[in-house]
């Protein structure tokens, strides 16, 4: 029972992140500057998800991080698809911790 | 388009992305069976709360003994950043109703967030968004259930290796802007700098926060776009 409301009130917390834009946000901006900002966030918040947090996948064993990662660079740097990038880098890992 | 047309031109979309959720449903639902929820709440929580890092954290915090309230404290500080994401996404579908928005916004996750903003401004359509985000969630939901069944006898080397799968993806998505737009590239290296500073005096949650935010911010000066469009 005590896990179910954990699960309820962890949900209630998200959606209010989730639902915060949707109540504030009025007019569409048209100033040029924010919304070349709002363009650039992509790029630097999927930057900051992955770098240094790639590093700690498994805490004990950095390599695995460092070296998963550069595969998908490596792999999406010669145009392989999402697909390809993501299978790469899970198969690179097996392989370390296999060895 | 019509509506239906831009959908199904989301849910093309996600497609491949599929292969960047599942592996951490699978890693999600091992861990929390793993770590004493049953089966039903694991499922549960990728119902409700739909945001795996930290239905992930969650369960690590769950077995180190935490309480109620630092486990709900960390889940919204750590899915905070789906302000900054629903803002981005929501600026570009203000016209629809604002009960459409309140449903849709449920499925602001960084992957949606993701794809959705790195597509041609004309193509994301509310439609279009609705089309991703139903793939995006049925497989978030989908993947815990596959999960719970595979715990039992997943090798453990392959339930380690799927952690990988979020970043890959992530990686997937910026390094073919970064190619075509050299600027592009210093804007994600100052921000992994930025990042690893503000990691010395912050959670990482915030930190991650405030990097996305100066990183953009400082962008605007220095990042020179083709065009008018965002790249795709």
């Amino acid at each position: 029972m005590k896990i179910f409301v954990l699960i309820l009130a962890m949900a209630l917390v998200t959606y209010l992140g989730r639902v915060l834009p949707v109540l504030f946000l009025g007019q569409k901006t048209n100033r040029p500057r924010v919304e070349k900002f709002l363009r650039l966030i992509p790029y630097s918040a999927m930057t900051a998800l992955v770098f240094p947090g790639v590093l700690y996948v498994d805490k004990d064993f950095m390599a695995i991080g460092l070296v998963g990662a550069l595969m998908a660079v490596a792999l999406s740097w010669i145009n392989m698809s999402i697909t390809f990038v993501v299978i790469g880098a899970i198969l690179i890992n097996m392989l370390m911790y296999a060895i | 388009m019509t509506n239906k047309e831009q959908y199904l031109l989301g849910v093309k979309t996600a497609l491949p992305v599929i292969l960047g959720i599942l592996p951490v449903a699978v890693a999600f639902a091992v861990l929390s069976e793993h770590s004493g929820l049953t089966t039903v709440e694991t499922i549960l929580m990728s119902i409700l709360v739909f945001a795996g890092a930290s239905q992930i954290m969650a369960v690590g915090m769950l077995v180190a003994g935490a309480g109620f309230l630092p486990i709900v404290l960390a889940t919204f500080i750590l899915n905070f950043r789906h302000v900054i994401m629903g803002t981005c996404i929501m600026n570009r579908i203000l016209t629809i109703p604002m009960w459409k928005k309140a449903i849709l916004c449920f499925g602001v996750t960084d992957e949606s967030f993701a794809i959705f903003t790195t597509t041609a401004e004309k193509n994301s359509t509310p439609y279009y968004f609705a089309g991703l985000i139903s793939v995006t969630y049925s497989t978030w939901v989908i993947g815990t259930i596959a999960g719970c069944a595979a715990s039992q006898f997943l090798p453990t080397l392959v339930s380690r290796s799927l952690g990988i799968a979020l970043f890959a993806m992530f990686i997937g998505l910026v390094i073919p802007n970064v190619k075509k737009n050299t600027q592009l590239g210093f804007l994600v290296i100052l921000t992994a700098l930025l990042n690893v500073n503000f990691n010395y005096f912050m959670p990482s949650s915030w930190a991650i926060i405030c990097a996305t935010l100066v990183g953009a911010f400082l962008g605007v000066f220095f990042v020179k776009e083709d065009q008018e469009e965002a790249p795709e």
